[in-house]
């Protein structure tokens, strides 16, 4: 048998360094994270790789003085508001981007693109003035609406991209048989794209469970989600990590189940805005 | 056929999208503009004050020596973390593209990081960067002792990097997938063609696989430098717009001046800097995601 070059195993042994460091890099984050949530806190400040992993992390986030159970909640109730407002008129948007003829329909495509470009400090200084001025500051109502605004043009989007797909012969059969708009969107579209507005749903709840900017500047006490909360366990003291991990897995663990979901959609729903 | 009626179904189709769409966009940015060139210091007043011109944009550009600070600081950032972003996400284009188990095991991994919240990489990214306990600082100075001592958000440029490797962290898988994309569309015959020739591999890909990637790449780099732009959450997260200024954005400084110096009108020029920067990108983007209808 005639002997690889060495130049080859080099190159080999390169490559599959290369994939651990990817690899590492990539997990390392993560799995720092998760370690130090179950560290007992006096090893937090440690970098010990072995110990008995405790629960005293979340129960303490959990308990009374840091209330993380009703942070979570609210982050619930913003993402899920959102989502359920934004699908259903992204989903009615997109079929009309995707099977109408209609005056300014490229220039109104457009500006929802466009929508991504505009720094969010633009948006919510105005808001804030608004809200404060109708009392609305620290309620989800507030929250909502302004997280719409980074939502709807990936809902949008994404949706339009799957009701392309689906072949016009269905509906138009349907339309002989004399079905209206609602029963067509209902009974044909909404079925057939049915993975498009699943993508779009769970993506856009990650990109509200997420969101900080907004409600940073949005709310106070009552509505405060999880994203912000993180936040008050930096105290004038230091940094309590072993609480901030522990409230970070609770950020991040769930997002990484909805983002599996979608994988392969995933993908494609994170370069939809970017490539045709 | 049913003119009349198509109308009336896109009208009800478009109607509450765009009613959402102008709220919470065209809305703020027309208030923003119109506040930008009023006097609006929440702490002398709760109601706008005079109409004072150009005033807050020239006040910007001519008598504060902050805002131009911040402008170098954002060019900084941004150079360094567009051109590591995109380095970073070709090079994981490249190695992942092939098929095979590690490879597609890998592929799923990286979508990990994109669905952290940038707040929370930044929190943790300043855990990690520790100097008395931090990991990733552990690990870098087991390699580089030199920099053992190191206090990485005490110096401009590392917590620079810092910012920047938590915000490729989270954005390259995003260009890496996009890039595969623009990599899948290369013919192989070309690189087929030029491999029997004699070429290395090396060779092919500067004069073959890169040039047909430019479209690719260049929407790549827009974009990368829109998102650039606009990164805010890792940075009041992680270093809090220091050491000094050294961190602080476009993004950050227009937040600070407006909900922590309560001076509206000032912020509303300055967002609006850099929302007129991000549009001018767009312009650019658009012209190559969408070319004008043949």
């Amino acid at each position: 048998m005639r002997r690889r070059p060495t130049r080859y195993y080099v190159v080999k042994a390169l490559e599959w360094g290369t994939l651990a460091f990817v690899g590492g890099f990539t997990m390392f984050p993560i799995v720092w994270m998760v370690m130090t949530a179950f560290k007992p806190v006096e090893l937090i400040y440690h970098l010990n790789v072995l110990f008995w992993p405790t629960l005293d992390n979340f129960r303490e986030v959990f308990s009374v003085r840091w209330a993380v159970g009703a942070k979570v909640l609210h982050s619930l109730v913003i993402a899920l508001g959102t989502v359920v407002i934004a699908i259903p008129i992204a989903v009615c948007a997109a079929y009309a981007f995707s099977r109408k003829q209609f005056r300014l329909k490229r220039a109104m495509f457009q500006w929802i693109l466009l929508t991504q470009f505009i720094p969010g400090v633009a948006i919510v200084l105005p808001f804030y003035l608004m809200f404060r001025n109708l009392g609305l500051l620290d309620t989800y109502t507030a929250l909502i609406i302004v997280d719409l605004a980074i939502v709807l043009p990936y809902a949008i989007w994404t949706i339009k991209g799957f009701i392309d797909a689906i072949p016009e012969e269905t509906e138009e059969a349907a339309t002989i048989d004399g079905a209206g708009l609602a029963g067509l969107l209902w009974h044909i579209i909404v079925p057939m794209a049915r993975p498009g507005i699943l993508t779009a749903a769970i993506f856009c709840f990650i990109l509200t469970w997420n969101e900080f900017l907004f409600a940073l500047i949005l709310t106070r006490t009552r509505v405060v989600p999880l994203s912000v909360g993180i936040m008050s366990f930096r105290l004038e003291r230091g940094d309590l990590w072993e609480l901030i991990a522990a409230t970070g897995i609770l950020i991040a663990i769930p997002m990484f189940f909805l983002a599996m979901m979608i994988q392969r959609h995933f993908i494609k729903g994170m370069t939809a805005g970017a490539i045709r | 056929m049913a003119g009349t009626q198509d109308r009336r179904h896109v009208f009800i189709l478009l109607a509450p999208a765009m009613l959402v769409v102008g709220l919470t966009t065209l809305y703020p940015l027309g208030f923003s503009f119109w506040t930008s060139f009023h006097d609006w210091r929440l702490i002398k007043s709760l109601m706008p004050g005079a109409y004072i011109g150009w005033e807050n944009y020239v006040a910007a550009f001519t008598d504060d020596p902050v805002f131009w600070t911040v402008l170098r600081v954002t060019l900084r950032f941004v150079l360094v973390d567009v051109v590591a972003t995109i380095l970073a996400a070709l090079g994981l284009a490249l190695l992942l593209m092939r098929a095979g188990f590690t490879r597609s095991l890998l592929r799923t991994l990286i979508i990990l990081p994109f669905a952290v919240s940038p707040a929370l990489i930044g929190i943790s990214w300043r855990f990690m960067f520790n100097p008395e306990y931090g990991a990733i600082h552990h690990t870098i100075s087991t390699f580089l002792p030199f920099m053992a001592k190191t206090d990485w958000f005490a110096s401009p440029v590392l917590a620079t990097y810092a910012l920047v490797s938590a915000d490729l962290w989270h954005w390259a898988p995003y260009f890496a997938f996009m890039l595969m994309g623009g990599l899948a569309s290369v013919p192989a015959e070309t690189q087929e063609a030029a491999r029997i020739d004699g070429a290395s591999d090396i060779r092919i890909f500067f004069s073959i696989t890169l040039p047909q990637m430019a479209p690719v790449l260049t929407v790549a780099v827009i974009l990368k430098t829109v998102f650039a732009l606009k990164v805010f959450d890792s940075i009041v997260t992680m270093t809090g717009g220091g050491p000094g200024l050294e961190t602080s954005t476009l993004a950050f400084f227009a937040y600070n001046t407006g909900f922590r110096d309560y001076d509206m009108g000032y912020a509303a020029a300055i967002a609006y800097v850099l929302t007129i920067i991000l549009f001018a990108l767009s312009f650019v983007y658009m012209r190559f995601i969408m070319p004008a209808r043949r």
